[in-house]
């Protein structure tokens, strides 16, 4: 019995732990954001790699996310005769929501992964420690830039996921299914407000925050060997997955 | 293809992103400098059931402004609209809920009344308004219909039902058959009494004849006293003519009255010249003949009155800004310091002139070519003035949610974009100046968040691309004054008495 009891505490006390590690990771990255020398050419790699290389796969999820939404909305709304609602409908999904948090999954699988990967090789190899003999801070070296890109990018690539599922949403409503191009739009331009996409972009933000900080936090706590790096890599894509969804939910009950 | 770098690829893939948002919010953002610019009018409804704020108000369809706020006053709604500046409506409008879709979006529906009314001024209030007749008030309207109808059809079944009723009903469809069978019995039995009354009559009618024949001489003398009479009316009816004419000569003072020709005349002379006065003022002679009718009077006057009227907006869009802005460069741990005057003559286009204190001082530049011997050297001399200030002076213009600017930036040419959002509070601008062939231009990255009126803080990046260790983070704040504050300020201030 006791050791049931024992068992939860322990549990409870690692979650808490490591959430903890996790927030002062983030305030010491966040300390050494505003503390010489400044690596510039380091953050822009990182978003080379986090923003610029991801936009290809944003590209195909984007579109073929708008034009199922097209399809799946046009026969629901056909039922009774609302077909002109789809382009509103597709709109306020991809930006509000499908853009944001498609995109953060995209990126987290694609650039998440890499971070801890990356970082978690760099740890079991003892390049770290190197870092550290040099003085040089691998949190302002190494996680600072990931998570300064990851916050930056992820709202630009979201705006791109939105505006090319938008484009395939037309292409299917318009061009498949006949929905009259002018009523498609000016519904749009009706029903959708300029702070659903500025609040999708914030929500985005905090996603890229997120999955960038998970991602550097299981490579920058790795142990093991290559092993570690393998379980690292696949900690950190499950608990980025897991925690963006969660905390979608708690951005939007806050912001709309 | 050459292998893009890794800024450029970067900085490609920012600008389309930024290029997409600003294209998205030009397609779904109103006109922002339009926002503010249009007149309040006030409506009272005594439901302003389903209506919300932002609602469009509108005149046949054509959308003209918007709810601005809904609040209760003395038990009634009171709505403000917000029109559009170039909408005049006239006073005797009406205003109407409507309902839109089949979703029920309620709107604003203004129905103008005839032409010659003058327009509304802003602030004046609505007088003829009628709420939405919604599904509660026609289901109230209904309900009493019904209560009526039910009222009468119990009233009915009084009368009607119960066993009283369809006894006594009963007696009288008994009655009025029994009075049928009496009226067929009394006939059937009284045959032949009813053919003698007939005969009766026909007996009568003879007789009556007989006696016209027999004293028809009776008759006669009848008719021609009848005849004496009427000759005797018509002498009365000769004397009277007589009289009349007797007037109509003027005989009498009565006829003098009626018969005098100069009377007449002279009234004949007041309505001529009356006439006379009437057309030379249609003609347009005379003071006030002009002034009704002179079509360039009228002009004039109207010219004039708009002239004024322009002045009068023109002096209320005008607008000036004093403004302080310190940033704390994190870099050298120094504070850089702008004094700046914005002079807006329009609400979308303004000049920009500052001051800037920059703590690494203003570098001036002395190229000195030497020749000696067919081989000439190029000595650069660069002195910096570690106190010296810099000017910028730049002209703005803004689209939409964007603004664009150009001219002097710290003493050198440059170019800026600006983007808005969330109703101005936030502003995330980009600089790029100082482009000397030798070296990175200045790149410059701000964002300005103003949470009230006067204050804000600004926050990013300073010369970001420099080859010569300058680039920095800086966060920093500032107070901006408009004129309006300042003359505030001014008219406060105690003046020196003797």
């Amino acid at each position: 019995m006791i050791r049931f009891f024992e068992f939860t505490g322990k549990k409870f006390i690692s979650i808490v732990e490591e959430f903890g590690k996790v927030m002062l990771l983030f305030l010491s990255a966040f300390l050494w954001m505003f503390r010489k020398p400044f690596r510039f050419r380091v953050i822009i790699k990182q978003m080379e790699f986090v923003g610029a290389d991801s936009v290809s796969v944003i590209l195909i999820t984007g579109a073929f996310t708008g034009m199922v939404l097209a399809l799946q909305t046009y026969y629901g709304f056909r039922m009774f005769g609302g077909e002109s609602l789809v382009g509103a409908t597709v709109t306020l999904s991809m930006t509000r929501e499908i853009g944001p948090v498609f995109t953060a999954l995209m990126v987290t699988g694609r650039a998440g992964s890499a971070m801890a990967a990356e970082i978690g090789t760099m740890r079991v190899t003892e390049q770290i420690d190197a870092l550290y003999t040099m003085s040089v801070s691998p949190i302002q070296y190494l996680i600072m830039p990931r998570i300064l890109a990851a916050a930056l990018m992820l709202p630009i690539l979201t705006i791109i996921s939105d505006f090319i599922g938008i484009v395939g949403g037309y292409l299917v409503g318009v061009e498949f299914m006949k929905i009259n191009s002018g009523i498609f739009m000016s519904k749009i331009i009706e029903f959708v407000d300029l702070a659903d996409i500025f609040n999708g972009l914030i929500k985005s933000a905090c996603f890229g925050l997120i999955l960038s900080l998970i991602g550097c936090y299981k490579g920058f706590y790795t142990k093991g060997g290559a092993a570690g790096v393998g379980k690292a890599t696949t900690q950190s894509v499950v608990y980025s997955s897991i925690t963006i969804l969660i905390s979608d939910y708690f951005l939007t009950a806050a912001m709309f | 293809m050459a292998k893009l770098s890794v800024e450029a690829k970067v900085g490609f893939f920012v600008i389309i992103g930024i290029i997409i948002l600003s294209y998205m919010s030009m397609k779904l953002g109103k006109l922002s400098f339009k926002r503010d610019s249009g007149y309040i009018l006030k409506v009272f409804f005594d439901s302003a059931s389903g209506l919300a704020e932002d609602v469009p108000v509108e005149i046949a369809g054509v959308e003209v402004g918007r709810v601005q706020t809904i609040s209760l006053m003395n038990g009634k709604a009171l709505v403000i609209l917000k029109i559009n500046s170039d909408t005049k409506i006239s006073k005797n409008v009406k205003a109407i809920i409507r309902t839109k879709g089949i979703l029920g979006d309620k709107y604003i529906e203004l129905v103008q009344g005839t032409e010659q009314a003058p327009f509304m001024k802003p602030g004046d209030q609505i007088l003829n308004a009628s709420p939405a007749t919604d599904i509660d008030t026609l289901m109230k309207v209904l309900e009493e219909v019904a209560i009526n109808i039910n009222k009468l059809t119990g009233s009915f079944a009084n009368v009607m039902g119960g066993e009283e009723g369809e006894a006594s009903l009963r007696t009288i469809f008994e009655n009025v058959k029994e009075m049928v069978e009496t009226l067929n019995l009394t006939v059937q039995k009284n045959n032949t009494n009813v053919t003698q009354i007939i005969s009766n009559l026909s007996d009568f009618s003879k007789k009556l004849k007989n006696i016209s024949d027999t004293h028809s001489d009776d008759i006669r003398s009848i008719i021609t006293n009848i005849h004496g009479a009427s000759e005797e009316i018509e002498q009365l009816i000769s004397g009277i003519n007589k009289i009349t004419t007797k007037l109509n000569q003027g005989k009498g003072s009565l006829g003098k009255l009626i018969n005098e020709e100069e009377t007449v005349n002279n009234l004949n002379d007041m309505l001529a010249d009356l006439k006379n006065i009437t057309e030379k003022i249609n003609s347009g002679k005379g003071t006030i003949g002009k002034l009704i009718k002179e079509d360039e009077t009228a002009d004039r006057i109207n010219t004039t009155l708009s002239g004024i009227n322009d002045y009068i907006r023109k002096q209320e869009t005008f607008r000036t800004y004093l403004n302080y802005r310190g940033e704390y460069l994190f870099n050298s741990g120094d504070v850089k310091s702008y004094l700046s005057l914005r002079i807006q003559p329009k609400e979308d286009k303004y000049y920009l002139f500052n001051v800037v204190d920059d703590p690494r001082g203003k570098d001036s530049i002395t190229d000195i070519t030497r020749t000696i011997n067919d081989s000439t050297t190029t000595e650069r001399i660069v002195e910096t003035e570690r106190d010296g200030l810099k000017f910028s002076a730049q002209i703005a213009k803004r689209y939409y949610d964007i603004g664009f600017r150009g001219g002097l930036f710290e003493s050198t040419g440059g170019i800026g974009i600006d983007y808005y959002f969330f109703d101005d509070h936030l502003m995330l601008s980009m600089e790029a100046f100082d482009f000397d062939p030798d070296r990175n231009f200045h790149l410059k990255f701000k964002a300005d968040y103003t949470p009230f009126n006067y204050i804000y803080i600004t926050s990013g990046l300073d010369d970001f691309i420099s080859d010569e260790g300058n680039e920095s983070f800086f966060i920093g704040a500032g107070i901006n004054f408009s004129d309006e504050d300042i003359k505030t300020i001014l008219s406060n201030i105690p003046l020196p008495t003797n």
